[in-house]
């Protein structure tokens, strides 16, 4: 893994909708790059990032996979990525640790939800990227619609780098605005030969228009650029290059290509594009150190720019276990790492000794003697180290910026069909969830039932197959439950008093908090207004653990209460009798008391609808969606099919699949994203609560 | 009519670094007879938001325009004369030069 110039090297993610062909993309690259000889198929289940049974089975990509390719004397490390917003988590973990992706557009569809979703969550990370417009030898596929669904749907600044010859049946190659020459596939040899000619003369004038747009946007990054072209009236291809790639990193536009993977044309250039304009490790600013309590983020935070002799530090993104124990994938920012050497995990601030280390190739590997910056490779022997957690050298001990997880929507009751596999089965569940932060695990208090909370019903559905086939451990699972929560709609102040003084060491505690609601998505605030040691600081903590613990279990229906903030503003205390214990079990009683009396409501999760359907089923479709209280968003024609988007309630959706199928003979498809929480009508409050009594 | 165009008055902080926020048209005789100039702002006032632009080498003359401007943020001006908007400053060259 050693010798690359860190230059030489380019991190990249593979992202899209489902169904957009990202696999098959990759699985060309794998191809022309000299890794696989023979190119995998997702409808053949042989491709090399879908090495799950699960993967092969249902022909969709499940968990991110990393492969390593060499193009143009460039190592490219490439992480492919799942489309189903169910395994999201994939597709935010890595773009937190990649330096570039390539989105791939649909070229009949063009942007489609998860193309959108997957586009925020990359500039939530500014990652720098490139668009492939794919699929053009579909019939209905049109390059200029898809184009302007990128303006549309994701308001971007989208630049062509080439347009295609042809369509559908008569694509055969693309013009490349950059260099101004017509790139031809000849067919056979699964798409590794193409020759370059002259721009065909019926598409000169539209090449030449498209050409000048490029050079307006590029150059207006790229000062030298500009006077390059007053004095000459053109620029080079190399100036043309570094403004196109300044654009790229910076945001400025996106610069967009074409092709048909399946058909094996266009990806070859796709690869020079990776390597002339997305960025290298040093090309980028570097990874953010996470601000300590109390900071403000912003540009002033300390960024660690890829150096290999400066302190080691590197991000643990993923975490998988295998019959070889547990593997750790790690991003490195700076440094170099032995096997051998201790490192400090300063997010949990321990020591851990790195045992083995793997360039992965999907799911194989090859050992490595040590990793550098720009690396990404995979540890084995760490003991405590969670996704999202910081290793570093103990000279620099810095804690980088922290991923953020999605939080579940769906729960389902699992217990073993056995006694005996009631531990094997929580060991299981518990490796489980330690590869998948989007995994919850809890059991409840109750019932005595494990609850396991995830995405969506194909999360679920795929980890229980996971417990099954690697773990060995047959289950009973419950019906899916919607992960509801709890609110308050006003303010109140409660005041308790805890109090057992009845003879022996006794119990005091009075609190005085004023619960009050926020605005969705705040999460639990706390505020100490306490003046004069009304209660002393000591037993501060535990009101905040006691409000903690009390809030997992809303008071109408016993889901976890959010969005809203208590301020503890008073309290009594005994010199002998107060305890934390004591305020501890004054602040649950004083929170069960207190949010009964602040108007408390049900939420329910709404989801973002989009189902694609023939024109002949629109009315059943929108009929349907309206029974499952649906709010109808809008309808757009494309070709001979009909998108409608609503916003649904989570409830309404369970099986929705087959109903669907049903109703449309199977030719309407549909997919979901969680969007919001909203208050559950009454009826429906009474029959959730009914239900929990 | 084409001119020789180099950078004019200071530069603008853009997503993409600094770069020149005013480009000079000049003649044969090498007298600047054309700019583009890139819009400052949004600028808050009292009255709303508004981009800013100096039409003179003082900044005397200042043209203000409501957001967002319909055809881009770079305007081609001769004579203190707005002659067209582009949203790349290679355009509102084109434009500049088209209006001489």
């Amino acid at each position: 893994m050693a010798g690359n110039p860190l230059d030489l090297i380019r991190n990249i993610g593979i992202t899209a909708h489902i169904d957009a062909g990202k696999t098959t993309t990759t699985e060309r690259i794998l191809h022309y790059t000299g890794v696989s000889h023979k190119i995998g198929e997702v409808h053949d289940g042989n491709t090399t990032t879908d090495y799950m049974d699960q993967e092969r089975e249902r022909g969709i990509t499940i968990t991110s996979a990393a492969v390593t390719c060499e193009w143009k004397d460039h190592r490219i490390n490439i992480i492919d990525t799942p489309g189903h917003i169910d395994f999201n988590i994939e597709v935010n973990r890595s773009l937190r640790v990649l330096d570039g992706a390539i989105f791939i557009i649909e070229g009949v569809a063009g942007v489609q939800p998860q193309s959108e979703t997957n586009w925020r969550l990359a500039d939530r990370y500014n990652v720098p990227r490139i668009i492939f417009i794919n699929k053009l030898d579909r019939t209905g596929a049109d390059f200029y619609r898809a184009f302007a669904t990128l303006k549309e749907k994701l308001d971007i600044i989208a630049l062509p780098l080439q347009l295609p010859i042809g369509i559908e049946d008569s694509f055969i190659g693309v013009v490349d605005l950059v260099e101004m020459k017509a790139i031809i596939w000849e067919g056979g040899d699964l798409g590794a030969k193409f020759h370059d000619e002259p721009i065909p003369e019926a598409m000169m004038e539209q090449a030449k228009e498209h050409r000048q747009i490029l050079l307006d946007t590029a150059l207006s990054v790229d000062d030298a650029g500009m006077e390059e072209y007053f004095e000459k009236g053109d620029v080079s291809v190399e100036t043309l290059k570094r403004a196109i790639k300044t654009g790229t990193i910076t945001g400025a536009f996106r610069p967009v290509l074409c092709g048909t993977a399946f058909k094996n044309k266009g990806v070859q250039p796709l690869l020079d594009a990776v390597l002339d304009y997305l960025p290298s490790p040093v090309d980028v600013p570097g990874i953010k150190v996470a601000v300590e309590e109390g900071e403000e983020e912003g540009d002033h935070q300390r960024r660690i720019k890829a150096d290999v002799n400066a302190p080691f530090s590197g991000l643990a993104f993923k975490i998988i276990n295998d019959k070889y124990g547990t593997l750790t994938f790690v991003r490195v920012y700076s440094g170099t790492l032995k096997s051998g050497d201790s490192v400090m995990n300063t997010t949990k601030d321990h020591k851990e000794r790195i045992g083995r280390m793997f360039q992965m190739h999907a799911d194989k590997r090859a050992e490595i003697k040590e990793v550098h910056a720009g690396d990404i490779a995979a540890f084995v022997g760490l003991k405590d180290t969670s996704t999202g957690d910081t290793l570093a050298s103990p000279e620099d001990p810095v804690v980088l910026e922290r991923m953020a997880f999605p939080v579940p929507v769906i729960d389902i009751s699992v217990e073993p069909k056995t006694k005996e596999a009631v531990e094997k089965m929580t060991l299981a569940l518990q490796k489980l969830a330690g590869e998948d932060p989007s995994l919850r695990l809890k059991t409840d208090q109750e019932t005595g039932q494990t609850i396991l909370s995830g995405m969506g019903e194909l999360h679920l559905e795929i980890i229980i197959d996971r417990l099954r086939r690697e773990y060995g451990v047959d289950a009973n699972i419950g019906a899916p439950q919607v992960a509801y929560r709890e609110t308050i709609s006003r303010a109140h102040t409660e005041t308790y008093t805890h109090k057992k003084q009845s003879g022996g060491s006794g119990q005091y505690a009075e609190v005085k908090i004023v619960f009050e609601p926020l605005e969705r998505n705040s999460g639990v605030l706390f505020e100490n207004k306490v003046v004069g040691g009304a209660v002393p600081k000591e037993y501060i903590p535990a009101v905040e653990k006691g409000i903690k613990v009390q809030a997992d279990t809303g008071v109408l229906a016993g889901f976890p209460t959010v969005d809203f903030k208590y301020t503890l503003v008073d309290g009594k205390y005994h010199d002998v009798d107060s305890s934390a214990l004591a305020f501890e079990i004054a602040a649950k009683a004083c929170f069960r008391e207190g949010m009964k009396k602040a108007s408390p409501i049900i939420l329910e999760p709404i989801m973002d609808v989009e189902v694609t359907t023939p024109q002949d089923h629109v009315g059943d479709v929108v009929g349907d969606l309206n029974r499952r209280r649906g709010m109808i968003q809008n309808q757009e024609s494309s070709g001979s099919t009909i998108i409608v988007r609503a916003q649904v309630p989570l409830k309404e959706m369970f099986g929705y699949i087959s109903n669907l199928r049903s109703q449309t003979k199977g030719r309407a498809s549909f997919t979901m994203q969680f969007h919001h929480y909203d208050p559950v009508p009454r009826n429906i409050a009474d029959e959730i609560m009914a239900k929990s009594a | 009519m084409r001119l020789r165009w180099v950078r004019g008055r200071d530069s603008i902080m853009t997503k993409a670094g600094e770069h020149a926020r005013e480009w000079l048209g000049l003649d044969d005789a090498g007298n600047p007879i054309a700019r583009v100039i890139h819009l400052d702002g949004p600028m808050e006032t009292e009255r709303g938001t508004f981009r800013a632009v100096a039409l003179d080498r003082d900044a005397k003359l200042i043209r203000l325009l409501p957001l967002p401007p319909a055809d881009g943020d770079w305007l081609a001006v001769i004579g203190g004369r707005v002659v067209g908007r582009a949203a790349a400053p290679l355009a509102a060259v084109r434009r500049a030069e088209a209006a001489l």
